[in-house]
């Protein structure tokens, strides 16, 4: 037993937990993507320049995207996969069948989904230019700066909205179906049941989502490096900043740049994500308590 | 909340289901509003299936015909798409080292998960508490992709296979905590029956816990392993070695080289996508159960 279990072990933290550690050390010094470089301790170097003024207007705008992208794509998949949960939650015919479509893109991957949509919002004769030119209008799509995020934030919901609804949907069977008989004979509306019975009882499905959402919004970036590249500044977030300090954006190519640099980002944007999921868990649990 | 031992799809969901009497009572009322329902159905429904018939239909187009008229129906379909997509993609390579990441990578996790989650779930293991506590925090780690790389690069894994593996092995996610939750269900008589008869650890834990811990297994196999699958950053990062690409970084750089040929380019996501929305209708139980209880213990 001793023996399976320290194999174990050993895996997860030779190739999980050493990594996750080893960001925070590396951040103070001024490691290289290539070997033989002899490697020094810079300590606070990297964090400084981060804030420095060199730095400043980069990583302001990442992170104004990341808080952008993290808030809309969180609110959003939140309110519309609780519609979407109670609406399937109907007896309805064939539910089982638009349950598993709606849950359907969360296997698909980001460079099918990337692709698709790429398809979807191609600026020349693409359905959505179509849509556009019925109106007389015309948009660049993922090349216009002051619509690239949204757009991102738009294909993430459609990408994992499916986890929300599930989520949703287990909270409401959980929900005692005598609170509806008795909100009934109460003469409740639909409206006052869902606002007094539904959505209360939802708040630990609530919890669960906010998180996710949360957790999921800060660190992901690999729609957004599909949809519109590495070094695009109107979707620069903190995560894929990290990717273009340490890797150059495209895969190895300057060698000669600090990854302790972009290691310092790691852990600027795991503090930020600490602190937004430890405030929101927080809000959340005494907002369960209250219900 | 556990997983139960037959994973909640959406069957198991609608099968919970009662009607409210509400229904029962206003009968007009219900026609009407279910009718309002099926529109806000279709509505989801076109969100999200029509993209896909989008693709499907572009996909039979040649260059000509797409250029000539992109949204209506195809008129002229080009099969040879296909073949033509496979062949220049090379995307028979891409998919063997996908299959070779995939069950290797989310193989080795649910033996990592086996190994450390039962022992741990029984309290047989000294500082089985402290080691729930790890569970939980690998959920929670920095990104670490300059690590991983710097890792590898020192164990001279760089641009290898076992590398790549090795990495997404440990990704195990909430794996060990799904599966600790189950193992309680399991009655402890099990063990010390097996311990009377002098069944081994080693062969007990294979041969009695993993079968009956097999919808769980199963759960925890399938979400590593759509991670795997989807991957593309660690592979851009860790496989810069062309020949050793996963189906995702394959298919990004079709993308890169065929930009704009949107019949090519439809149907070589096609191709990558069918095995997965196969597997997905077949599967779909296992994860959703997966989905429900790692939010629900996260």
């Amino acid at each position: 037993m001793h023996v399976t279990f320290a194999a174990g072990l050993l895996m997860l933290v030779m190739f999980g937990f050493v990594p996750a550690v080893g960001v925070l050390v590396i951040s103070f010094t001024d490691i290289r993507g290539i070997p033989g470089i002899p490697t020094h301790w810079v300590w606070l170097k990297n964090y400084i320049s981060f804030f420095s003024l060199a730095h400043r207007r980069e990583n302001l705008n990442a992170i104004g995207n990341t808080a952008e992208f993290a808030i809309a794509s969180t609110l959003i998949q939140i309110a519309v996969a609780l519609a979407i949960a109670v609406l399937l939650n109907q007896r309805l015919r064939g539910r089982n069948f638009y349950r598993s479509v709606v849950f359907m893109p969360t296997v698909l991957g980001v460079t099918v989904i990337g692709l698709i949509w790429s398809l979807i919002l191609n600026p020349t004769g693409g359905p959505a230019a179509s849509l556009l030119a019925l109106f007389g209008q015309k948009s660049a799509f993922f090349g216009d700066p002051a619509l690239a995020l949204k757009l991102v934030i738009l294909v993430q919901v459609w990408a994992i909205l499916g986890v929300s609804v599930v989520i949703f949907l287990a909270g409401l069977q959980a929900v005692p179906t005598d609170l509806y008989e008795v909100a009934d004979m109460d003469g409740a509306s639909r409206w006052q049941q869902f606002r007094w019975v539904t959505f209360p009882l939802l708040a630990p499905s609530m919890t669960a989502n906010v998180l996710l959402g949360i957790v999921n919004a800060m660190q992901s970036y690999q729609l957004a490096y599909v949809l519109t590249g590495p070094n695009n500044k109107a979707t620069q977030l903190l995560s894929l900043l990290v990717y273009v300090q340490g890797f150059g954006g495209v895969s190895y190519a300057k060698a000669a740049q600090s990854q302790g640099y972009a290691a310092a980002i790691s852990m600027v944007q795991f503090v930020l994500v600490g602190i937004v999921t430890l405030a929101a868990l927080a809000y959340l649990r005494r907002r369960e308590a209250r219900l | 909340m556990t997983l139960s031992s037959s994973p909640v799809g959406f069957d198991d969901i609608a099968a919970q289901k009662r009607t409210p009497p509400v229904y029962r009572r206003r009968r007009g009322a219900i026609k009407h509003r279910h009718i309002g329902s099926y529109i806000a159905v279709a509505v989801v429904m076109i969100f999200f299936l029509f993209p896909l018939a989008f693709l499907l239909n572009t996909s039979l187009k040649s260059n000509a015909e797409f250029a000539r008229n992109p949204m209506g129906l195809v008129i002229d379909p080009q099969w040879s798409n296909f073949p033509q997509a496979w062949s220049q993609g090379g995307f028979g390579t891409f998919i063997l080292n996908s299959l070779l990441y995939t069950i290797g990578g989310a193989g080795i996790g649910v033996l990592i998960t086996l190994v450390l989650g039962f022992p741990v779930a029984r309290g047989y293991i000294r500082g089985a508490r402290q080691m729930m506590i790890v569970f939980v925090l690998i959920l929670f780690l920095p990104n670490a992709l300059i690590t991983q790389f710097q890792l590898l690069l020192h164990l001279h894994l760089y641009d290898s296979r076992l590398g790549y593996i090795l990495i997404v092995a440990a990704g195990v996610g909430v794996g060990p905590l799904l599966f600790r939750g189950f193992v309680t269900s399991i009655p402890t008589e099990l063990d010390e029956a097996a311990a009377i008869d002098g069944a081994g650890y080693w062969r007990f834990i294979f041969t009695f816990v993993a079968p009956l811990a097999r919808p769980a297994l199963t759960t925890v196999f399938l979400l590593q392993a759509v991670w795997i699958w989807n991957e593309i950053i660690l592979a851009t990062v860790l496989l810069p070695d062309q020949s050793k690409a996963p189906l995702t970084l394959g298919l990004f750089r079709f993308q890169g080289t065929y930009t704009n040929q949107w019949g090519l380019l439809s149907a070589a996501t096609i191709l990558v996508a069918t095995p997965l929305i196969i597997a997905y209708v077949f599967l779909q139980r296992y994860i959703v159960a997966g989905v429900i209880g790692g939010a629900i213990k996260g």
